[in-house]
């Protein structure tokens, strides 16, 4: 469940590739749109980011760099459906998960 | 701020949940709803549950909805009540087999396709489980807070909680829990017996930091008066059942005007 300290007040983007968000502590999250494009919690991409048997590759979306929102939708109270430049747009992306994910904290949790 | 879709404002989406089903949820869901249409609110009642739809018998309704010009649904009005349901659809012989993407699109149709017009209050009665249904009513529009309805014995209680966890795990706020079938009185000695426990209900709700609503007595004025397709909140409002659905309806108008300002605020997007 979303605490009321990390609800997400604004979602945009910092550029067309990298997206922000603005959560209710005042903190901010940019996710470059590769990584996040990658961390699709869709079945399908779930499956493809999961661990594989040694000798099995894992297919990346073609021009991955490339990739970028075109669109984003609320879902609900609890998350967002981005709508990728690759017409991918099956992936909904809980606030928990995205404010779990955000690099800075991440590279702060890793210091 | 009133949810807005297809020309509908309506201000406060609750759905009645359980869990478990046989538990009362369409019973309760129609009282509350006649209960706050008797207090001078707007109310819309969506029947949710494709699979049982039982709220046209529960209020006795003879007539269907509208279509009209747009392709749009214009609900049936009974008793001040707007209401929706899958009964309205196929006839009580016929089964819904359908999976997810069918039901997903019935809750929009449900949602959108109907003119409900301007609401206070849209009451959602969902059927039993933590499944497709209730993901696509929560996914579809923000829920002012849901009300979980259980009989007060272990088996019904341990399923209730898993319906707090979905909406939690939703980010979707719980009003509280009604505790339905909660005491019977023999009318013929006056003897209380406690079928199925008392008080669960509460504990449950104390335990998981969530409102108790009130109690609905186990009684067979409410079942003939459901059946009768009069509920005792318009056939007896006089009554001690009726009484309670009331109280119930006045705490749950209660919740909703103490929320603080922008709790249903959301998130700007801007793209």
């Amino acid at each position: 469940m979303n605490n009321s300290s990390t609800a997400p007040l604004e979602i945009g983007r910092t550029n067309v590739h990298d997206l922000k968000i603005r959560w209710a502590d005042g903190h901010e999250s940019v996710y470059p749109a590769a990584d996040l494009r990658l961390a699709c919690p869709c079945a399908g991409c779930a499956q493809q980011s999961a661990p594989r048997p040694p000798g099995q590759i894992r297919l990346l979306p073609a021009g991955i760099q490339a990739i970028h929102p075109l669109r984003i939708e609320l879902i609900g109270q609890y998350a967002i459906r981005v709508y990728w430049s690759d017409g991918h747009s099956e992936g909904i992306y809980g606030f928990d998960r995205l404010r779990a994910a955000c690099p800075c904290c991440i590279v702060k949790r890793r210091a | 701020m009133p949810s807005e879709a297809s020309g509908n404002a309506i201000r406060y989406v609750i759905p009645v949940a359980s869990g478990k089903g046989g538990v009362g949820k369409s019973t309760v869901t129609v009282s509350l709803a006649l209960a706050l249409a008797r207090g001078g609110a707007r109310v819309g009642v969506m029947d949710a549950d494709v699979y049982g739809p039982s709220i046209p018998t529960i209020l006795g309704v003879k007539s269907l909805p509208a279509m009209d010009e747009g392709d749009k649904i214009r609900p049936v009005e009974q008793d001040g009540l707007k209401i929706i349901s899958m009964g309205f659809f196929m006839t009580p012989e016929q089964a819904v087999v359908w999976r997810g993407p069918m039901l997903h699109k019935t809750m929009q149709q449900f949602l959108n396709g109907v003119i409900w017009g301007e609401l206070d209050y849209l009451l959602v009665d969902l059927p039993p489980g933590t499944g497709d249904i209730q993901l696509s009513l929560c996914q579809s529009i923000p829920i002012a807070g849901a009300v979980i309805v259980s009989t007060p014995q272990d088996v019904a209680l341990n399923v209730a909680q898993k319906a707090i966890a979905m909406f939690r795990s939703l980010n979707a706020p719980v009003l509280g829990v009604i505790e339905n079938m909660s005491d019977y009185v023999c009318p013929h000695c006056g003897v209380h017996d406690d079928i199925f426990g008392a008080g669960g209900a509460k504990i449950m709700a104390e335990r998981l930091g969530v409102a108790f609503l009130g109690a609905i007595p186990l009684t067979t004025v409410i079942r003939r008066a459901s059946d009768a397709g009069r509920p005792v909140v318009v056939a007896a409002p006089d009554s001690a059942p009726a009484r309670a659905f009331f109280d119930v309806a006045e705490r749950i108008t209660s919740l909703m005007s103490a929320r603080p300002a922008g709790a249903d605020a959301r998130p700007q997007v801007t793209f």
